[in-house]
């Protein structure tokens, strides 16, 4: 796990007890897109509104996720720019993204 | 029903937009960081569905729902996105009832039609009240000849 991020995760995890609902970041990527990758398993029949739309949301959360881990490796090597080597490192620091090794060359 | 590579692409400037935005003030990411995040979030999705897909079938679902979902988010290993997709869903769900509540004063129709009847006579009547209010001579009614 790369420093630093898992208490903050956790963290998140647990807070937002208030009661009043918080207000939603506008969703950025186009829903045709996820169901387009979504119709590509060829297992998949059918999917629903709400499962395209949470599945979009969790694409975005995985983005910044990632972008934030693999910027922590940049740091850890003092330079600006985030390049190809610093999202390697993240991949392979982090669990949870072993289910991407070997899939993006 | 064949796809073309690029479909299974996501659209390049919203991963930018959305990586600018996770990082702090002054960061660059270098195009092939760029193009290696978004090749990850579509093996993403597809591992994702994949997984969605187990759980729906285990409860003999044809359709994926946002419960199966969730369920293959706990199953990756990705807890931590739990609670602010439950909050997205929730705001998801009261956005569509919201906007199913509205159809509703119109009585009972297609909703899709009631959508545009409402709008209609909603835009008829606003610009006859506001005539009425602008214009104090504008006869609430057309007169008789």
């Amino acid at each position: 796990m790369v420093a630093g991020n898992g208490a903050s995760r956790e963290e998140e995890g647990t807070g937002g007890d208030a009661a009043a609902p918080q207000p939603q970041a506008p969703m950025r990527l186009p829903l045709v897109r996820v169901k387009a990758l979504v119709k590509a398993d060829p297992g998949v029949t059918l999917a629903g509104q709400e499962a395209s739309f949470i599945l979009a949301r969790a694409v975005e959360l995985f983005v910044e996720t990632i972008a934030k881990d693999a910027y922590c490796c940049a740091q850890q090597g003092k330079w600006k720019t985030l390049q190809r080597r610093d999202l390697d490192n993240a991949i392979e620091a982090v669990d949870e993204f072993a289910f991407l090794e070997g899939t993006l060359d | 029903m064949a796809e073309r590579p690029e479909d299974l692409n996501l659209p390049n400037a919203v991963i930018t937009r959305i990586i600018k935005e996770a990082l702090p003030d002054g960061v660059s990411t270098s195009k092939e960081a760029r193009s290696a995040i978004s090749r990850a979030a579509s093996v993403f999705v597809l591992c994702a569905t994949s997984c969605a897909n187990s759980f729906a079938m285990k409860g003999k679902c044809k359709t994926l729902n946002a419960s199966d979902v969730l369920s293959a988010m706990q199953e990756v290993e990705l807890q931590w996105f739990m609670t602010p997709l439950k909050e997205a869903l929730e705001a998801y769900r009261r956005e569509q009832k919201r906007q199913e509540g509205s159809c509703d004063f119109f009585g009972k129709r297609d909703s899709e039609t009631a959508t545009l009847i409402g709008q209609f006579d909603l835009s008829c009547l606003l610009t006859r009240i506001v005539r009425q209010l602008l214009i104090p001579s504008f006869p609430p009614h057309p007169p008789k000849k």
